[in-house]
């Protein structure tokens, strides 16, 4: 059993340890901590992979644990920017890394500051739409419908449009 | 899978590595040791409410004050129901981070909406018989020597005072409550919107 589970937990780590990094730097900006969330979702995942039973495909489930403990990180934060949901936001906001100055750099810094102002469930589906996972997929992670993921991909999509054109797709993204 | 639509995004942290199974297992362990230490440490301060109010109790009892051991007494069985009440609570704290992250974030909420509006009934009310009980006795036993017009002027102030820290306590929690119940009701309706498109 515990073979099967450390086989599983290699798999999901050759696979997504990457994604699970952008995800925690996304939300914790102290590079510190950004790493014990990380560690801490590496974990929760071990921990959860002896209930895992093909329930879901392996992806879904190691970004639901990834991305439910990084909305409890961002619950227990103290500090924390006041959460506003996106289709309150007009524009993106400014990075707070000042190395951040020009060009992608500095979209991508806005992009983050954007992720750390959003309600969680926002944050979450703008989280894996730019990892490139699909509406369907989203949803699936989320338990959002796919309308409800399509309007906040639109809402997201709308706001990165002076920077990126966005190639039109019949799926979204 | 699509292809990631913001260039830069995906290129970042392309070395990033699982943390070692041996690691989450000690790290699991840890969590496990913080959280018997800091229920040993609730437990304790409980023990010595019930030792310091217990002994007074029997004190006050063999002095002849049956009212003071009462109200003593009562707030040693008041205790008792909080520790009763942090153990079950304790017990309830199951996690399930593979749940999908609308249900997990309600879970989370309807939690915490749950502690909060808790806190009056589990860890004020079981104090407040004895309190109550404690001021009427003290004042009892001054107006038998003064008169209850002393009695009742000299213990305005203190009544005023715990009854005023228990109430802004519980008002603190309900409008914490409030808000979260605020945030559930924004998700269940979300949930619903999901449901039926």
């Amino acid at each position: 059993m515990t073979d099967a589970i450390e086989q599983l937990y290699r798999q999901a780590g050759a696979q997504f340890a990457p994604a699970l990094a952008r995800l925690a730097r996304s939300v914790e900006r102290d590079a510190e901590k950004a790493r014990d969330l990380e560690q801490e979702m590496h974990c929760a995942l071990w921990t959860s992979l002896a209930r895992f039973a093909g329930q879901c495909s392996l992806k879904t489930w190691v970004y639901r644990v990834a991305h439910n403990v990084a909305a409890d990180h961002v619950a227990r934060s103290v500090r924390s920017p006041q959460r506003v949901p996106l289709e309150e936001i007009e524009a993106l906001p400014s990075p707070a890394n000042v190395e951040a100055d020009a060009g992608e750099a500095l979209v991508l810094g806005q992009v983050g500051e954007l992720i750390r102002r959003l309600p969680p469930i926002d944050m979450q589906v703008i989280v894996l739409w730019l990892e490139g996972e699909s509406a369907a997929a989203i949803a699936e992670i989320t338990g959002l419908s796919a309308g409800a993921v399509n309007v906040r991909v639109h809402r997201i999509k709308a706001l990165l449009a002076s920077h990126f054109q966005f190639p039109e797709t019949g799926e979204t993204p | 899978m699509t292809t990631p639509p913001l260039p830069g995004w995906c290129d970042s942290a392309p070395d990033a590595t699982f943390t070692a199974p041996a690691v989450c297992s000690r790290q699991a362990d840890r969590f496990a040791r913080r959280i018997r230490i800091r229920n040993g440490i609730e437990y304790a301060a409980g023990a010595l409410v019930i030792a310091l109010f217990g002994a007074s109790a029997i004190a006050a009892a063999v002095k002849g004050e049956g009212l003071i051991a009462a109200s003593l007494a009562l707030i040693v069985g008041g205790t008792l129901v909080i520790l009763r009440n942090l153990a079950g609570r304790a017990g309830n704290a199951e996690r399930l981070p593979e749940e999908a992250c609308l249900a997990h974030l309600r879970r989370q909420y309807a939690r915490q909406y749950a502690a909060l509006r808790a806190v009056p009934a589990w860890y004020i009310g079981p104090l407040i018989p004895g309190c109550v009980l404690l001021y009427v006795a003290v004042a009892a036993g001054v107006a038998e020597v003064a008169g209850w017009r002393a009695a009742l002027s000299g213990i305005v102030q203190p009544v005023a005072i715990t009854f005023g820290v228990f109430g802004a306590v519980a008002l603190l929690n309900w409008w914490a409550a409030q808000r979260i119940r605020r945030d559930i009701k924004r998700l269940d309706a979300l949930a619903a919107t999901s449901i039926s498109a």
